[in-house]
């Protein structure tokens, strides 16, 4: 493992490292409220720009579920000074291009670009913040496109409508419960006064991170910040989520059936925030089970046992308790029962027989060496930032990450399995091939 | 995640730019004929060793379609010094990757490996890359279950429209004869034996076929010797000779394929494109940006923005060492699927015959010089698979250095020409997944032939 003393000896010899080994971000706080990450990089002469809206799914209600991912569409859509397609147009006839996501807790806008567009950049920005349009016909337009989304993500994608229908069951009160795009109804339903709302709640500078990362100066990107930027006023950002997910009683499953192929399970188990202390010991657990062709469930469930085409797992970060989902995809004629009990007997052993030191310090060498891999590129450091910022609270905690997985022990693993992989916590959802009635 | 758009980044400054310029790197050749290219990358503390043989989906006999990636994947599945489980082990120790093969399989004049590696651990990683693709041992038991898992996962991808149409059009577009008109299947993959898969690596994974490509934070002089001793050991065996396939001659056709449940409707348009050295490759590189390549182009802006038809649509030009295609791809409800290639269609007929403007011209220019640098030259991984073009492709670094002036250099008129001439509006090939009953009659008036086959069917042509 590469020791921070390393590397801090091998910057002062002037070799160039990657700049988020070493803390080495300027922040500022605008009057309105925006925090802004600034990082230095000069390899190549472009600069990822992104915006982190403290605004998802989360802060919906029934009625206009998916208005977050659908006025992330509309932010596109045309503003005062530039109309609609024109903050595409320019950017790319400026040599950038861009994209944005929205999750159940944030929705984040990233724009790729030339230096040289820089200050264009934060004029779009600000224009768009301050004054969206809300044209009509381009909303019926869009409607039209997120349902498109969701048809390709959803409703033709066996891993994805089984996902929807997973979180539909875990999550009985927490907002966690519809999906990011939204249902079908609500999508065919928004009106422009959901628009509107949504805008007013969650499209405060106070309620953003604004993270730059590439070849800028400091100096340059407060100064625009301060011109485009600070003018905006503050509002009062959205109300908190009150709802919490009261505690599971007992295993739940869902089927969905459908024409299909094979068959695929899904089952998810409670498991805390990301700012939770048990978020590292998380992290080492699922590195244990599923990372590589020596962890535990492919070697145990797609090698020897040879019932599984993969056996993956997956967690999102998260501002509330989320979900630890383990998906599995069965081989041809395997019954799902055999993989389903195979993978229940690992997450078991997890918790009667604490992990060895090897593989323990297998895990750590892995997550670090991935933690690397996400370093690589300015966007890749620029989403770590705000990320770090946003769900753990403080980005400067991305250059302690080796500390906080080197904590993680072996009883801690024990402990963390114990606690949240029981029988009562999960939820399973299976999807199972049917023929299409005629 | 919910993202706003799925168009894969293309290939991509300012006009006020200066031309990007490849790093330095070295070009050496071993006495029995691996080449080996070393850049050395600062950032972070990772190296990257990737690996081409020669011959990759060329290679393969048309009815064992997969044999070069399931020869790939088998290479770290018992090797002379490893088993399978010890192998795993080691890497997986080392938090390292070890990867092969890739989505473009069946597009592939050479296999890929991919490892990457602590730069502490250059020595170990070394020793693993070497004795999985110089020392395999293809133990039985071990292809067995690799090839039984190859057969699941194409029916497991016939379950995702999205990821099925790619192998139904490359198998439709070139046909049986064209090295790359055979995407591996459930049939080819279980006529693949063990004999074939040794035979396959030792005709193939020889010094003549080997490039050895280094990237990343590393030191380049003791590299070199290492690299020198772990590859200038095996045989300079034979060549790979290139077959010079003919291409599918140009018809109006339509491949229908049935999948009952679908609410929506995936297509695919294509015509007769360019090799990678073809002098119109620039031409071409504007074109497609305008017309599919990015957010605001011809197709997503019309199918898209102003219709609401689709979330994403875009064109693409396939450049690979013989010639490829230039096809039109999206997706919409079924209801719609007639509209939607009418559409299509009409934004084709536009570029053919009226060409891009003057602004338009500019715009893509910048665009290209722009996403560039993020796209090629911002990591050891992207330097590495550029370095693995120049190497298969036999191009120079001149490819890159000068590749800004000669995007300058395309005049409107020669952009017009271009599209004349690539972007025409007859004898296309249609392949349409969805569900038939409902499209088609939709669908049968774009072509006089029409084959329609079931998603049920095993392969990628239907049963003959």
């Amino acid at each position: 493992m590469v020791s921070i003393m390393r590397l801090l000896a091998l910057a002062a010899l002037g070799v160039s490292l990657a700049a988020a080994q070493i803390n080495d971000v300027h922040t500022a706080t605008l009057a309105n409220g925006m925090k802004v990450l600034v990082q230095e990089d000069h390899n190549i002469p472009n600069v990822a720009l992104y915006f982190f809206y403290r605004i998802g799914s989360r802060n919906e209600h029934p009625g206009a579920t998916g208005v977050s991912h659908f006025f992330e569409h509309m932010m596109f859509n045309g503003a005062k000074k530039y109309g609609p397609k024109q903050f595409d147009i320019e950017m790319e006839k400026s040599g950038g291009n861009n994209n944005a996501y929205t999750a159940n807790d944030v929705t984040v806008y990233t724009d790729w670009f030339p230096r040289t567009a820089l200050d264009l950049m934060f004029d779009m920005e600000a224009d768009r913040i301050r004054d969206l349009s809300f044209d009509p016909k381009i909303i019926e337009s869009e409607r039209g496109v997120v349902y498109s989304e969701r048809r390709t993500s959803v409703d033709n994608s066996n891993f994805g409508i089984l996902y929807e229908q997973l979180y539909a069951a875990a999550f009985t009160a927490h907002p966690y419960h519809w999906p990011v795009v939204g249902w079908p109804s609500d999508i065919e339903s928004w009106t422009m006064d959901d628009l509107k709302t949504h805008f007013r709640m969650g499209y405060a500078p106070n309620n953003c991170v604004m993270v730059v990362v590439g070849d800028v100066t400091n100096t340059e990107v407060l100064a625009l910040a301060k011109k485009y930027i600070e003018p905006i006023p503050r509002q009062d950002p959205p109300p908190p989520v009150r709802t919490k997910e009261p505690d599971q009683l007992g295993e739940r499953r869902v089927f969905v059936r459908k024409p299909a192929q094979l068959p695929i399970e899904m089952i998810g188990y409670h498991v805390p925030e990301s700012k939770n202390a048990d978020d590292a010991v998380l992290d080492v657990l699922q590195t244990i089970l599923d990372h590589g062709q020596s962890s535990r469930l492919y070697s145990r469930i797609v090698d020897k046992d040879q019932l599984a085409l993969s056996v993956n797992s997956f967690r999102q970060s998260s501002l509330d308790p989320g979900l630890l989902i383990f998906s599995i995809q069965p081989r041809a004629g395997v019954d799902i029962a055999k993989p389903e009990k195979a993978l229940f007997e690992e997450l078991q052993l997890l918790q009667t027989t604490p992990v060895s030191d090897r593989e323990l310090q297998k895990a750590k060498n892995v997550i670090l060496a991935d933690h690397y891999r996400q370093l690589k590129t300015i966007a890749g450091r620029a989403n770590l930032l705000g990320t770090y910022e946003v769900f753990h609270g403080d980005y400067a905690l991305l250059f302690t990450e080796e500390q906080r997985v080197d904590a993680v022990t072996a009883a801690d693993v024990q402990r963390v399995a114990a606690k949240y992989l029981t029988d009562k916590n999960r939820t399973i959802a299976v999807l199972i091939p049917e023929e299409k009635s005629k | 995640m919910t993202t706003r758009h799925g168009l894969a980044l293309l290939l991509a400054a300012t006009p006020l730019l200066a031309q990007v310029k490849l790093p330095p790197y070295t070009h050496n050749v071993l006495p029995n004929g691996v080449v080996v290219d070393l850049m050395r990358k600062p950032g972070v503390p990772l190296v990257r060793f990737r690996i081409l043989v020669k011959g990759g989906a060329e290679a393969e006999p048309p009815e064992l379609a997969g044999l070069a990636g399931v020869t790939a994947q088998l290479l770290r599945k018992g090797t002379a010094k490893r088993t399978a489980a010890q192998f795993s082990d080691e890497l997986d120790f080392l938090g390292g990757t070890f990867q092969t093969g890739g989505f473009a399989e069946q597009y592939s004049s050479a296999t890929t490996i991919n490892g990457e590696f602590l730069t502490k651990d250059f020595d170990q990683g070394l020793d693993l890359l070497t004795d999985a693709v110089l020392h395999p041992t293809f133990p039985q038991q071990e292809v067995d279950k690799l090839l039984a898992q190859r057969v699941d996962a194409v029916k497991s991808a016939k379950d995702n429209p999205q990821a099925a149409i790619p192998s139904y059009y490359g198998a439709f577009f070139f046909g049986p004869k064209h090295p790359f008109g055979h995407p591996p299947d459930e049939l080819t993959l279980a006529r693949v034996r063990r004999d074939d898969i040794a035979a396959f690596h030792k005709r193939l994974y020889c010094g003549r076929n080997l490039i050895v490509i280094v990237t990343g934070d590393f030191d380049t002089a003791s590299a070199e010797a290492k690299i020198a001793s772990a590859f200038g050991q095996g045989e300079a065996g034979t060549a790979f000779v290139w077959n010079s396939p003919a291409s599918p001659a140009p018809k109006t056709r339509l491949l229908l394929v049935d999948k009952p449940d679908a609410t929506q409707t995936y297509f695919y348009i294509g015509q007769p494109g360019i090799d990678r050295h073809n002098p119109d490759r620039i031409k071409l590189l504007i074109l497609n940006t305008l017309f599919g390549g990015r957010f605001t182009s011809m197709l997503n802006d019309e199918l898209r923005v102003n219709s609401g038809l689709t979330y994403g649509a875009f064109s693409a030009v396939q450049e690979y060492r013989v010639p490829g295609s230039i096809y039109i791809s999206t997706y919409t409800k079924t209801e719609t699927t007639g509209k939607a290639i009418d559409v299509a269609l009409e934004i084709l007929k536009k570029l053919s015959e009226k060409g891009i403007t003057p602004e338009q011209l500019a715009s893509a220019k910048a665009y290209i010089k722009g996403t560039f640098p993020p796209d090629r030259l911002e990591t050891a991984d992207q330097l590495s698979a550029t370095l693995a073009d120049l190497e298969l492709y036999g191009l120079g670094r001149d490819e890159i250095d000068n590749l800004f002036a000669r995007i300058d250099a395309v005049s409107l008129d020669d952009a017009n020409q271009a599209a004349r001439k690539y972007f025409r509006t007859d004898r296309l090939t249609f392949v349409a997944l969805g569900n038939a009953a409902k499209i088609r009659d939709a669908v049968k008036k774009y072509s006089d032939e029409v084959t329609e086959i079931s998603i049920k069917d095993p392969g990628f042509r239907g049963v003959r």
